[in-house]
């Protein structure tokens, strides 16, 4: 520390916020990079992947030094229903070579080790240190500017600008008053266990040779009636398991979230690839699925929200969008320091950037998805449903012809629910899976 | 109210918590709860069941040294009666590399 004035002040040493202090100190800016955990990573989780091509564009080749778990070359995608799963999947071998594609990780590991690359380039750490309020000063009769933050205890430090990558409660963006009020409806609550499995077990169940994951997202039975997902991941030497949904679908349906990772557990064919396995971490968070309605203002005089605070979530891509947010916040920073101009004037082209991103456009097409799966939170359960009892009869060995199998089948799927209704099911589904 | 399931686990068991002596969370008004919340959601959208209903005193019993700090209560209340706050720098919830 020993420095109370800074270019930048940067809450939160998550995705967002490491990334945003590795840019700007490697541009010379006084960074200081304030963290309330006693190490970064120690307050959150998440599934879950690291992605090369974003994270690579931080660090590149980071793959050669940061702590991660295991090259995914394996995607799978289940339809879960109560005793049979219809499967999708990939694996593709050329993900376990450089430039690769994703990777499990953990973030208790990936978190530290992120945020130390941000020092080793200049950056100041703080751990254990909570950003308790914004501070502003004058900058003319009627308007002010942020101008540093208040600590926990007591103490002001100084900056041309504040980046917020404070994570999805977004408590700070509120009080800057850059977003309303965040709906249930917008919230996922995830719950996570980390269990313990050795590597040669890992690879036997999943068919996998040392230095290779696997990834299935599932849908269907993780949830039950509400709209969410479940997903294992694994890593060098434990299985990552998530389960969660829309909160307030959670709340509406009386569903506690351990006991739906337990029943998520003990599914027969989810037990038999945790078989043996050890529990040794139990993680909750929550995520932002708001989508584009609920983004907040992304600046203003002396602020630029990153990440989860600002509502950067795709499908299941998120912590890659943080640290692209991360990194364009940076970058604006910089342009403002040549112009010596902190003002929303030169920050908004932080905001210009976000909106022509690949991903921002991906986030607007989800938008009618979002609503979809408010209106009708069982579509995933049904379809999951009718395709398992489609396949169920599809793969039966019976005594009839192939036509009057494919007649029955297809009466059942009609006989389920109106065939508009299904066809939309697909639809919205797939624009909410395609990323998942 | 320690355990979730009939065989008595409770995920508690791994996690590390540094308990801070001051609360971090407050019910904005037990009244309310008492009045106008039927179903009491806190008591079961919870991930690590902070939150209970104490027959005794016709209260939200709080224990806030169970939070592992998922951020759900604050926006998940119907009543926007929970004053959920981070815990001091440095306490609460400390999740380790390897679990334990």
């Amino acid at each position: 520390m020993g420095n109370d004035r800074y270019n930048v002040i940067i809450v939160g040493a998550g995705p967002a916020g490491s990334a945003a202090a590795i840019r700007l100190a490697q541009n010379d800016l006084s960074v200081a990079l304030i963290e309330r955990g006693e190490k970064p990573g120690t307050k959150t989780m998440f599934g879950g992947s690291i992605y090369a091509d974003p994270t690579s564009r931080v660090i590149p080749e980071f793959w050669e030094d940061a702590p991660l778990e295991r090259p995914l070359v394996t995607d799978e995608f289940w339809l879960l229903d109560r005793d049979s799963a219809v499967k999708v999947g990939f694996t593709g071998l050329k993900y376990k070579r450089s430039p690769y594609n994703k990777f499990s990780a953990l973030r208790s590991k990936f978190d530290p080790w992120f945020a130390q690359q941000a020092v080793n380039e200049g950056a100041d750490l703080m751990t254990s240190t909570l950003v308790k309020d914004l501070v502003y000063e004058k900058t003319g009769l009627l308007n002010k500017k942020v101008a540093g933050v208040k600590l926990d205890s007591g103490e002001v430090i100084h900056s041309d600008v504040v980046l917020l990558a404070e994570g999805a409660s977004a408590n700070l963006t509120e009080k800057a008053g850059l977003r309303g009020e965040i709906e249930t409806s917008s919230m996922f609550l995830y719950v996570k266990e980390e269990l313990a499995l050795p590597a040669e077990k890992i690879e036997s169940r999943f068919n996998l040779e040392p230095n290779e994951g696997a990834n299935v997202g599932m849908i269907g039975y993780p949830t039950s009636g509400i709209a969410g997902k479940g997903g294992l991941w694994t890593n060098k030497e434990s299985i990552s398991l998530i389960v969660g949904g829309y909160l307030n679908q959670i709340i509406k349906k009386g569903a506690s979230p351990y006991q739906m990772l337990s029943r998520f557990k003990a599914h027969p064919l989810v037990s038999r690839l945790i078989d043996g396995a050890k529990t040794v971490a139990y993680k909750s968070r929550i995520i932002p699925k708001g989508g584009y309605e609920s983004l907040p203002q992304l600046y203003d005089d002396g602020i630029l929200v990153a990440g989860d605070a600002a509502v950067m979530i795709s499908g299941r891509r998120g912590t890659d969008l943080a640290m692209l947010t991360g990194l364009y916040a940076a970058d604006i920073i910089a342009q403002a320091r040549a112009a010596e101009d902190y003002s929303s004037r030169v920050l908004k082209g932080y905001d210009k950037r976000v909106s022509n991103s690949f991903f921002m456009k991906n986030i607007k097409k989800g938008k009618g998805g979002h609503q979809y799966q408010k209106d009708h939170p069982d579509a995933d359960y049904l379809l999951t449903k009718a395709a398992n009892d489609a396949a169920y009869k599809f793969f039966e060995v019976g005594s009839e012809s192939s036509s009057e199998k494919m007649k029955k089948i297809r009466q059942e799927i009609l006989d389920m629910q109106p065939i508009k209704k299904t066809v939309k099911d697909i639809y919205y589904g797939l624009q909410d899976w395609s990323v998942f | 109210m320690s355990n979730f399931l009939k065989d008595n686990q409770s995920p508690l068991d791994y996690v590390t918590i540094k308990v801070d002596d001051q609360s971090h969370i407050k019910i904005k008004s037990q009244k309310k709860c008492l009045n106008k919340c039927e179903n009491k959601p806190c008591t079961y959208y919870c991930p690590t069941r902070v939150f209970s209903w104490d027959d005794q005193s016709n209260k939200i019993k709080v224990a806030y040294e169970r939070c592992i700090e998922c951020l759900a209560c604050p926006f998940g209340c119907p009543l926007n009666n929970i004053d959920w706050n981070f815990p001091q720098g440095g306490y609460g919830v400390i999740y380790q590399p390897n679990g334990q």
